[in-house]
């Protein structure tokens, strides 16, 4: 492997030391003179027209400035396909915005919202997503008969994918030794839960020119998508540090667009920051997902064929459900060789707060329910996971539908070596003692042990641009829209370009995420940091290198191709006695600007694997999770800190922990969230860390010049299905949904003698 | 409201934080504190020291940690109005102002790399300096159990409890 | 939060004073970490005009033992709890249950007395007005209990009849199998009342005017051994799905003592008379302890959602027997 001076090693993080200090603005550190704050008032009814509504009262109390209503708010709409207004005259759950309030302080703020008088009409409600089906349920919105959402995303292309069919069902059951089939869901509608809740600050230029400051994950995205959305204006975005967002705070017109509707209305600055328990139940949380689903297989683990239905609950309205579900639908391939199948997703809206884009981007929601699906086939075949993954994982040469539609080809790597790597380190072959056997047996505690796996080709997803421009001093900055979602990534960007311009890291700078200076970026997400932001990053910087050595070449009497650069100097190949600083070529008053673009590429899928141990108390019910080992190949390791970080990531977020105490519960007579605060809704603490570890392979990709890939948004992908497949072999029962509560464990265990029921409900 | 008993010395408010000691009138006013303020929300916003974050404002994810009298508190569910006397110290203050050095747990925060998005990590350094005040040399188990109050869902945890056990090796 | 006026209190006889002039009007603040929360989320039909910080009576922040036993004011912060030596030596349960509440920083606020007066945790009860409206349930005047027929995982499986929110704190459950007595101050005078008096269906039995002063706890056997455990998802933060306490004494093989209390199954801490009453004179056998456990969980009617709060129960009363 080459030996580079940055690339591979830990270097400090960019902002380290503001984020130790405090330093760091993070959305809600920022206020600007005579700035304004928004409140939302929030629907009590799951459904319900608003047959009046009155503000008069609100608006008298000193210190409000504005009160809108669906009457005289903007026509801006959001949603996929655009179906979601800021305000409409129909709530559709509990949680749904009524009004806004604009005011001098939060507590007035608050106080007028309680001064506002609406009488509503109640609807019937519908939260399941079949009922949600049923000819005679309640409709959430005109256009979509049946609450189903149309299908596809237009986004990803003229054909995009919608499902999963593929050869002849019927060729498969004929080649099949057996055929299993089974329902599991993942329901338990988990909160990525960052620790910065939703925010953005809002500022008009004129009636046409908005600026928005915002804790969004993907600013640059967010312009774009603001300025389709809202018509005619411009929009200028600027990122600032994300407290955490795990996808959620990508897309984030939903808390923009109330703030701009205010600043709009007042023609002063207004701030929204949510609330946590607005964050918990009027914000996004993961899709519900449920499989109807049949394999087919044979004695050797190859699968014939595969179909199912797959029932996607969406809450309140689409956000990116559709692209989570194509995402998805590429992901099965890549997991599964399989020549037959019939995968159909459907798309449902129902009255609790919406899904939206969360780490694991359909793939985990997906894999939560197909995996189990696809272990009783492997029960019944007495195969070990490990081995029927490592078999059917995609290879090099292999090909998958991807979102877009188009049949592609994998030019990558084969993830053999890391299964192997992980299993190893795990202790796979020790532990593992057949399906439905506890590893071992202890008093009243089992341990059990299971595997999940995971992997995109979205590392290659959509365009990034960016320019890096060289100032006479030696220095390099990066004109990037990319902002600092805790990955790192904005550091990792910067070591690339040092190592390319062999400056120290500390010469190398990037432009605050703002959409006005900026190139194209699509933002951090789908592991496309290191393979998209970075290829366009690498080109750049070795585009202005190139026009450097173009104006420095005359000055050495040599081509341009002859020279190299090393802190500043430009030498002569193999001569550094001769040497110019870069000043010698872009005078005093001028630099160089070099231009890089990445365009999309789904030939290279990544791939993460999940180890894990959990120990269960069978007079208690408790799970515990014992130990947890990651495996993955990402070509070559950017930063080592940074990627252990984000594999360690596979806890929360959703993730892991989604299988064994993280849910969201809906009390489905009110349509209300029940654990809207950070005590009820649970997440991992200190006090209760699993051993973990990670095997990482660097075989060289053929991605970019460091032949490296992201893997930081599958982390936690693989782990829920794994953890189910872990208790199913402590307990030797199995459990059909998440998360895994003691009332589960004991009612599976049959212990629960007064109340014989499984499941939710 | 009711009749307000309040007695003439009630009327202001003296904070110490970090060393530095400020004046506030009492009131619902613009630049005043009003009885029902947290001291998170003074420090943040009437103090603009806004290291120290709120991210649940209930008491249940140890962003909003400062130190009191030298003990880990929660500042979202403390009124400022009762922190008077107190010596409240917060993210910003620690470190030499005097040279600008920054303290070890913070350096070795920085060189574990142990945060990701770094919401989380004022408060987890603010419970790290409470800790070894009190006890300079916690084993790894009694580092998680002090920590055991703060949130980080980006599971920095690990890398932070090497460079907690970083620093007390060198004696806090 | 929405405004109130404030005042730092001087002496007990003030803040009767305070409580008696505002009639229901004003509330006490211990730690707050309870208080405050219930503040923000504007959970209660009646907002308080005045706040009474009571931190500042600080003779009620001790701990001291005399010949009947330890005597603990009622401002005690739980940290106090957990490092006095006093505690540790005599009565080490208090200190076992202290180090099981909430987190570190929560423990260095949070006061015994506030520990004990701290409102439910019930879900429908918290639920925060913010997001369409606090709810409204026999526990405040209202006329259903939707946690009934609702989301009941953590709520009681004794002794319940309108309200079926349990108890939440953990230290009147170890203060109840000690057989503490609480010193109430009010308008009337002085009364003292035993921990497991205390509690009633929907909440305590202080009236507007009165407060806890101080918590009295009788020296136990210094042969019983003292056991607490605590089912929890999570170790910190999180609330007792159900709780355990007992105190036994055995003397050449015969439990001769049994107390054992179950808390978080009820509004109140639950002394298992039964189950005790079966124990003393016997051997502890597994078989006996067993039994045990089964009779102290006879009377228990699980709702729709909390049954295995039922074999909870029983693991940790056998546990806690066994451990002793
Ligand atoms: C995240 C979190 C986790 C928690 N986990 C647990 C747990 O595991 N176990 C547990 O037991 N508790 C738990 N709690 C509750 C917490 O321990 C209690 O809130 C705390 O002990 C209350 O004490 P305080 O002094 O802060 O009470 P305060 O909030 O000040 O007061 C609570 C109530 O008691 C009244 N009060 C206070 N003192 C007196 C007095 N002397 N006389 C009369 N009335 C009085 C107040 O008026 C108020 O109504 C948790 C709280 C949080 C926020
Ligand atoms: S259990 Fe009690 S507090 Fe909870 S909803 Fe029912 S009546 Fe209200
Ligand atoms: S913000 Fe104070 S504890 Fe969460
Ligand atoms: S680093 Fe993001 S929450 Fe801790």
């Amino acid at each position: 492997m080459k030996d580079y001076r940055f690339i591979g090693k830990a270097t400090t993080r960019k902002d380290a030391l503001d984020i130790v200090t405090g330093k760091t603005k993070f959305i809600n550190d920022l206020s600007f003179p005579n700035m304004l704050y928004a409140k939302v008032l929030r629907s009590p009814f799951p459904h319900a027209l608003i047959k009046s509504i009155d503000t008069a009262k609100a608006m008298k109390l000193p210190g409000v400035k504005a009160v809108l209503t669906y009457k005289d708010i903007p026509d801006w709409m959001g949603g996929l396909p655009r179906h979601v207004r800021v305000l409409d005259s129909k709530v559709r759950y509990v949680g749904d915005a009524v009004a806004l309030v604009a005011a001098e302080t939060e507590e007035i703020g608050e106080e007028a919202l309680r001064l506002i008088i609406v009488e509503y009409e109640p609807l019937p409600a519908v939260y399941d997503v079949e009922e949600a089906m049923q000819p005679e349920a309640p409709q959430l919105y005109e256009q979509f008969p049946g609450n189903v959402l149309p299908r596809g995303i237009r986004v990803f292309g003229p054909n995009p994918l919608q499902e999963v069919v593929i050869g002849d069902i019927d060729q498969g059951i004929a080649e099949a030794d057996f055929i299993v089939e089974g329902t599991y869901s993942y329901e338990n509608i988990p909160n990525p839960l960052p620790p910065e809740s939703p925010g953005a600050i809002a500022v008009w230029e004129g009636e046409d020119t908005l600026t928005v400051w915002s804790a969004s994950q993907g600013p640059h995205i967010l312009k774009v998508a603001l300025q389709k959305m809202m018509g005619s204006s411009n929009v200028r975005s600027m990122g600032s540090p994300v407290g955490g967002s795990y996808g959620s705070k990508y897309m984030s017109w939903q808390y923009v667009f109330p703030a701009a509707a205010l600043a709009k209305a007042t023609r002063r600055p207004v701030k929204i920051c949510y609330g946590r328990a607005e964050q918990l139940a009027a914000f996004t949380v993961r899709l519900g997902s449920r499989i109807h689903g049949k394999v087919g297989m044979k004695m050797d683990g190859s699968v014939t064929f595969l179909e199912g239905d797959w029932f996607v609950n969406t809450g309140a309205f689409s956000e990116m459900a559709q692209g989570m579900v194509a995402v998805g639908c590429g992901e099965a391939q890549l997991m599964l060789k399989c020549a037959n199948w019939n995968l159909k997703p459907k798309v449902v809206c129902t009255n609790r707060t919406a899904s939206g884009q969360v780490r694991g981007f359909g793939g985990q929601e997906l894999k939560c329910a197909l995996v189990p699906i696809l272990t009783l086939g492997m029960e019944k075949a007495n195969i070990d996971p490990v081995d029927f993954f490592k078999k059917n994982y995609v290879k090099p040469g292999e090909g998958y539908y991807w979102r877009d539609g188009e049949w592609w080809v994998s030019k990558g790597i084969d993830f053999t070596n890391a299964i192997e790597e992980g299993a190893r380190v795990f202790g796979w072959q020790e532990k593992w003692q057949g399906w439905l056997k506890p590893s071992s047996v202890e008093g009243t505690k089992r341990r059990g042990v299971g595997v999940g796996v995971h992997g995109n080709a979205d590392v290659g997803e959509d365009v990034s641009e960016a320019f890096v421009r060289l100032d006479p001093d030696g220095k390099a900055i990066i004109y990037s829209g990319l902002a600092e979602h805790g990955t790192g990534q904005r550091s990792n960007i910067c070591k690339m370009v040092a190592e390319i311009l062999q400056i120290p890291l500390e010469w190398v700078s990037v432009t605050a995420a703002d959409s006005s200076i900026n190139p194209f970026e699509f933002g951090p997400v789908g592991s496309r940091g290191t393979y998209a932001i970075g290829s366009a990053v690498i080109e750049a910087a070795e585009k202005a290198k190139k026009q450097l050595f173009d104006l420095m070449a005359p000055k050495f009497k040599v081509t341009p191709e002859e020279l190299e650069t090393v802190n500043g100097m430009v030498y002569v190949k193999g001569k550094d006695e001769e040497k110019l600083p870069w000043i010698a070529g872009l005078g005093y008053h001028g630099t160089c600007l070099g231009r890089g673009r990445f365009q999309p590429d789904f030939t290279l899928p990544n791939f993460m694997m999940i180890f894990t141990e959990v120990e269960v108390d069978t007079e208690t019910g408790k799970v515990d999770l014992i130990k947890v080992v990651s495996a993955t190949d990402v070509g070559q390791i950017i930063d080592p800190p940074s990627l252990i970080n984000q594999l360690n990531g596979c806890l929360g977020s959703a993730g892991i922990d989604s299988a064994l105490f993280e849910e969201t519960v809906l009390d489905t007579r009110l349509g209300r969230i029940m654990n809207p605060n950070m005590i009820d809704y649970k997440w991992r603490t200190f006090a209760e860390l699993p051993e973990m570890e990670h095997a990482i392979l660097e075989t060289p990709f053929p991605s970019h010049r460091f032949h490296a890939i992201g893997v930081g948004e599958i982390a936690p992908s693989p782990g829920p299905s794994a953890v189910l497949m872990a208790v199913a072999n402590a307990i030797g029962v199995r459990i059909y949904d998440y998360p895994l509560t003691p009332d589960k464990i004991l009612s599976a265990l049959g212990k629960m003698d007064t109340l014989k029921k499984g499941g939710r409900g | 409201m009711g009749e307000i008993n309040r007695s003439p010395y009630e009327s202001t408010i003296t904070l110490t934080v970090n060393g530095d000691t400020h004046l506030f009138r009492l009131g619902e006013g613009c630049h005043e504190v009003s009885p029902s303020h947290t001291l998170a929300f003074t420090l943040r916003e009437r103090l603009g020291l806004t290291g120290t974050k709120i991210s649940c404002d209930r008491g249940a994810c140890g962003c909003c940690t400062v130190m009191m009298d030298g003990k880990a508190v929660l500042s979202c569910m403390l009124l400022t109005v009762e922190c008077e006397e107190k010596v409240i110290s917060t993210i910003e203050g620690l470190g030499d102002p005097i040279t600008g050095s920054i303290d070890p747990i913070q350096q070795s925060f920085i060189d574990h790399t142990a945060f990701q998005c770094g919401f989380c990590t004022p408060g987890i350094i603010m419970s790290t300096k409470a800790l070894l005040t009190e006890n300079p040399s916690p084993t790894r188990g009694e580092v998680q159990e002090a920590l055991a109050g703060n949130f980080c869902r980006c599971n920095s945890h690990y890398h932070v409890l090497d460079a907690v056990m970083a620093v007390t090796r060198k004696g806090g | 939060m929405k405004a109130f006026a404030h005042i730092n209190a001087c002496s007990v006889g003030e803040v009767i004073q305070l409580l008696a002039k505002y009639q229901g009007k004003a509330k006490l603040n211990a730690g707050g970490t309870d208080l405050l929360g219930v503040l923000k989320d504007r959970i209660l039909p009646d907002y308080p005009e005045l706040i009474i910080n009571i931190k500042t009576i600080t003779q009620l922040n001790s701990i001291e033992e005399n010949d009947e036993g330890l005597r603990i004011g009622a401002l005690t912060p739980l940290i106090n709890i957990i490092a006095s030596p006093l505690v540790e030596k005599t009565y080490s349960i208090l200190k076992e249950a202290a180090v099981t509440v909430a987190s570190p920083q929560i423990r260095n606020m949070a006061t015994m007395g506030g520990n004990l007066c701290q409102d439910t945790r019930c879900w429908y009860y918290r639920y925060p007005d913010e997001i369409g409206g606090m709810i409204k349930c026999f526990r405040k005047g209202g006329k259903t209990c939707p946690a009934v027929t609702g989301e009941n995982r953590y709520h009681a499986i004794m002794e319940a009849r309108k309200c079926f929110a349990v108890c939440p704190s953990d230290m009147a459950v170890v203060l109840t199998v000690l057989g503490a007595t609480l010193t109430i101050a009010g308008g009337g005078g002085t009364r003292d009342i035993s921990v497991e008096e205390f509690f009633t269906p929907m909440g305590n039995v202080l009236v507007p005017d009165e407060m806890i002063t101080m918590i009295n706890i009788p020296k136990p056997s210094p042969v019983a051994s003292q056991n607490f455990l605590k089912f929890t998802l999570r170790k910190p933060i999180d609330f007792a799905i159900v709780s355990a306490a007992s105190l036994i004494t055995i003397d050449r093989g015969i439990c001769t003592d049994a107390r054992v209390i179950l808390g978080a199954v009820a509004w109140k801490p639950i002394r298992v008379s039964e189950a005790e009453g079966f124990l003393r004179g016997k051997e502890l056998t597994e078989e006996v302890i067993a039994e045990g456990a089964r009779l102290a969980l006879v009377g228990a009617k699980p709702l729709s959602k909390n049954a295995y709060k039922v074999d909870i129960a029983k693991t940790l009363v056998k546990r806690a027997v066994a451990g002793c």
